[in-house]
């Protein structure tokens, strides 16, 4: 074991963190943007998981669920932890490397400290960081809980679980480095890890298969008749051996109430205990794949808080397009952002696709198979909005994530609003594009399905929409590039993937519901614009009129909405100094 | 070239540059010297564009950065100490995308001396990821050469490079300097500067303690002594702390 001056120093660096992070955290909420942030995040999380739970502990009395699904329940969840363990083994992995920092590395292995110390260290820190993420599982599943016990030996369960998944996750990585040293292959380890499997679990699965009756009319109706079956089939053959481990792991979490809690306790503690000396007498080299996945995490944190999500995955990317040395700077722009959004978002993949659903869409037809394309309608019609008004959300390709290089962009002989249109121009475009196709396949389904609408419409509604799909991706665009501009430091801790806390959770919710209210606001205006255009037209020369001229009115209110807004941005991107604006 | 006039910036309640007033003409180098926060990059970056001053003028080349600030641009190249790069274009594409935003027509045909001058033409198809910071600094100059500009500013130029690099970056600004740029070179690096500029202008807190030739500020500083380095001669003058 650990010296004591050993162990006191690395219980001091762990505590000295833990305070450190809730310190800061406290102390930025005296920034508004945090503090706004923080209230609504601790009011989201009250009304949706806490709210509830306390209502149903204090006013409802617990009812336990149906005998059956307590049956039912723990042996599915028994299952399905055999299943996780069992694709850990099969799936490749890497050679062992338990999760130090950066700093953790440069500080202690250099220091004289005992390797077990290290790890022994290690897998503490991380079971002592499992509770936080307990307790969280214990609030979301606070709804569908099956057991009577109280939520916090709920919590103390999962730990257990959790735990030992882990270690167990860590054990696998340790004799894989053994395997690795051995000079065998990840792919013959996969292959000699599913012969295994194929004996171990598929050997008895048959047999079980073999003795268990089919299920009969009777058995399939109802839940509780299928869970009664399903618990015949779990308990059948030797299956009942296999599940009697994870069993024990998940009994606690599953506890009707404390007494049978701290009975099932014992037995799921041994088993974390002997996965922790499994660990612990697992004597491998760790250090260089520590010391590796320590400077892989680094570098995606810096890309995180750089704004850049594809950081450890670049990949040299060909010309979208030839990109000539003179013409309008916009579409250097484009090409720059099409460059880094990959290989996929090329005019000629955009060209391929649309043939490709020109094809299926022919081939359905011709097959009169009805059943494919109602599916191919439905799907094409489903993503439309979300294309429409997720798309710009995800799409982010523009200022979002350039406002890091702001400074080299100003420098630029252009004015702000060329540099802020250009920087928009390619999710338009992408977002745009694919908006097309999945118009093209309502199109295209739509009119060869027999419907009331006259032909015209079928054709003319989705060119409409299409012709004005730039206009409304554009005018989201300018809402997020707006705010990212207007607001950049809260933009900037909200988009780092790498910060959590209740007030980053309330600063997404405020941004998301802006956002939301500024694109009602943009489209108020062209709505009611085509309403009084439609209304007045159609009254003098009818709707073949007025809905040609509505629709021209709410292009036009749009594109002027861009319009201005680029405008607008353009001159807040020319005063526009990240430095200042994310100085504290 | 450069003209500068009672350029202020001020932030909040901190004033990071107070009433700055200079002038570089074409060939000439000044170097801005100055304790840290001094407001040396600061200055460099409102010359650039990057901030607007709270009050004063600025022209490069003969246009009003106010006024018509895309003329300006046109002019100018700013490197900064870190090489500001796009993480995902290749040094080719980097070299055409900056091509495209100042219409630099047959932009290839001047790459390839200019690659080859940085030794980078080997690395055409190399994204920044794979470049070390050293290289990546010659790309940021070999993107900045591109347009030919007229006003060349340097902030912190030598930073990771190796000295043959140290040689031939010096020997560059001699070059763009003799050629007829206007050039102003930020560093701690004293002897860079007493090898490379013409005229130094020392910063402190924001004010200008005193420009010059180099001539004229060791006389002024060297307490006598004609041959007093510019390090005395700069510890001298910002009164030897910071």
């Amino acid at each position: 074991m650990m010296s004591h001056s050993v162990a006191g120093a690395l219980l001091y660096v762990r505590l000295a963190t833990i305070r450190g992070w809730f310190a800061s955290r406290l102390r930025r909420l005296k920034q508004p943007k945090y503090a706004i942030g923080a209230v609504i995040g601790v009011v989201y999380i009250y009304s949706f998981f806490i709210r509830n739970f306390v209502q149903d502990r204090g006013q409802r009395p617990w009812t336990p669920p149906p005998a059956e699904a307590m049956a039912f329940a723990p042996d599915i969840a028994a299952a399905a932890l055999l299943v996780v363990i069992a694709l850990n083994w099969i799936l490749p992995r890497s050679r062992a490397g338990l999760t130090f920092s950066e700093a953790e590395i440069s500080f202690l292995f250099p220091a004289p400290i005992k390797r077990s110390t290290l790890i022994h260290y290690r897998l503490l820190s991380t079971l002592l960081t499992l509770v936080l993420t307990a307790l969280f599982m214990t609030l979301v599943s606070g709804g569908w809980a099956v057991s009577g016990a109280s939520a916090w030996l709920r919590a103390a369960g999962w730990w257990v679980v959790l735990g030992t998944i882990s270690l167990h996750f860590t054990a696998t990585s340790f004799v894989v480095t053994r395997l690795l040293d051995r000079g065998v292959t990840s792919l013959a380890r996969g292959a000699a890890g599913l012969a295994v499997l194929a004996v171990a679990i598929g050997v008895p699965l048959v047999w079980t298969l073999i003795a268990l009756p089919a299920p009969t009319q009777q058995d399939l109706a109802g839940l509780p008749n299928v869970a009664r079956y399903f618990e015949t089939a779990l308990n059948s053959g030797p299956l009942p051996w296999l599940l009697a481990i994870p069993k024990l792991l998940i009994a606690p979490m599953f506890a009707a109430d404390a007494r049978a809690f701290v009975l099932a306790l014992g037995p799921a503690l041994l088993v974390l205990a002997a996965h922790y000396a499994w660990v612990l007498f697992s004597a491998v080299s760790f250090e260089e794949a520590s010391i590796a996945r320590a400077e892989k995490r680094a570098t995606k944190l810096a890309a995180f808080r750089a704004g850049n999500l594809r950081a450890t995955a670049l990949k040299k990317l060909r010309d979208p397009f030839k990109l000539r040395d003179t013409g309008r700077p916009e579409l250097a722009f484009l090409w720059k952002n099409l460059v880094a959004m990959g290989r996929l978002f090329t005019p000629r993949s955009a060209l391929i696709a649309a043939g490709i659903i020109v094809a299926a869409c022919t081939w359905l037809a011709i097959a009169d198979l009805r059943g494919g394309k109602a599916f191919v309608a439905v799907a094409a019609t489903v993503s439309l909005p979300i294309l429409l008004f997720f798309g710009p959300m995800f799409a982010r390709q523009d200022l979002r994530s350039d406002l890091k290089n702001a400074d080299i962009l100003k420098t630029y002989p252009l004015d702000g609003a060329t540099i802020v249109f250009g920087e928009m121009l390619a999710p338009i475009a992408v977002l745009s594009v694919m908006t097309w196709l999945a118009l093209l396949a309502v199109a295209l389904t739509g009119a060869t399905t027999p419907t009331q609408l006259p032909v015209l419409v079928k054709v003319l509604g989705p060119l409409a929409i299409a012709v004005a799909v730039p206009f409304l991706c554009a005018l989201q665009l300018v809402i997020h590039n707006g705010i990212a501009l207007v607001f950049p430091a809260w933009v900037a801790s909200v988009s780092n993937h790498g910060e959590h806390g209740l007030d980053v959770l309330g600063q997404r919710l405020l941004f998301f519901a802006g956002q939301i209210v500024l694109l009602a606001l943009g489209l108020l205006p062209a709505a009611l614009g085509a309403a009084i255009t439609f209304f007045v037209v159609n009254s003098l020369a009818g709707p073949i009129a007025a809905a040609p001229l509505a629709w021209l009115v709410v292009l036009s209110v749009l594109g002027v909405e861009v319009w201005g807004g680029v405008r607008f941005l353009g001159e807040r991107f020319a005063r526009f100094d990240l430095s200042s604006e994310l100085r504290p | 070239m450069i003209e500068v006039t009672g350029l202020s910036k001020v932030f909040g309640t901190f004033t990071a540059v107070r009433e700055l007033s200079f002038a570089v003409k074409p060939g000439e180098v000044l170097g801005l010297v100055g304790p840290n926060g001094a407001g040396k990059t600061t200055t460099l970056r409102t010359i650039a564009g990057i901030i607007p001053p709270t009050t004063g003028h600025v022209s490069l080349a003969g246009h009003d950065l106010r006024a018509a600030p895309t003329d300006a641009k046109r002019a100018l190249a700013f490197f900064t100490d870190e090489p500001r790069l796009f993480d995902y274009l290749t040094v080719r594409q980097h070299l055409n995308f900056v091509a495209r935003l100042y219409a630099v027509p047959d932009h290839e045909a001047i790459a390839r001396p200019l690659l080859e001058e940085l030794e980078i033409a080997d690395r055409l198809d190399s994204l920044p990821a794979e470049l070390s910071r050293g290289m990546k600094q010659k790309l940021a100059i070999a993107c900045g050469l591109l347009h030919s500009p007229r006003v060349l500013m340097f902030d912190e130029p030598l930073t990771g490079l190796d000295p043959l690099g140290i040689r031939r970056m010096k020997d560059s600004i001699l070059k763009r300097a003799r050629a007829g740029a206007a050039i102003i070179l930020s560093s701690h690096l004293l002897h860079l500067l007493e090898e490379v500029c013409s005229h130094v202008l020392i910063l402190k807190r924001g004010e200008k303690i005193a420009d010059g030739t180099v001539a004229e500020i060791r006389a002024r500083f060297g307490n006598g002594d004609a041959n007093a380095n510019l390090e005395d001669v700069f510890i001298r003058a910002t009164g030897g702390s910071e």
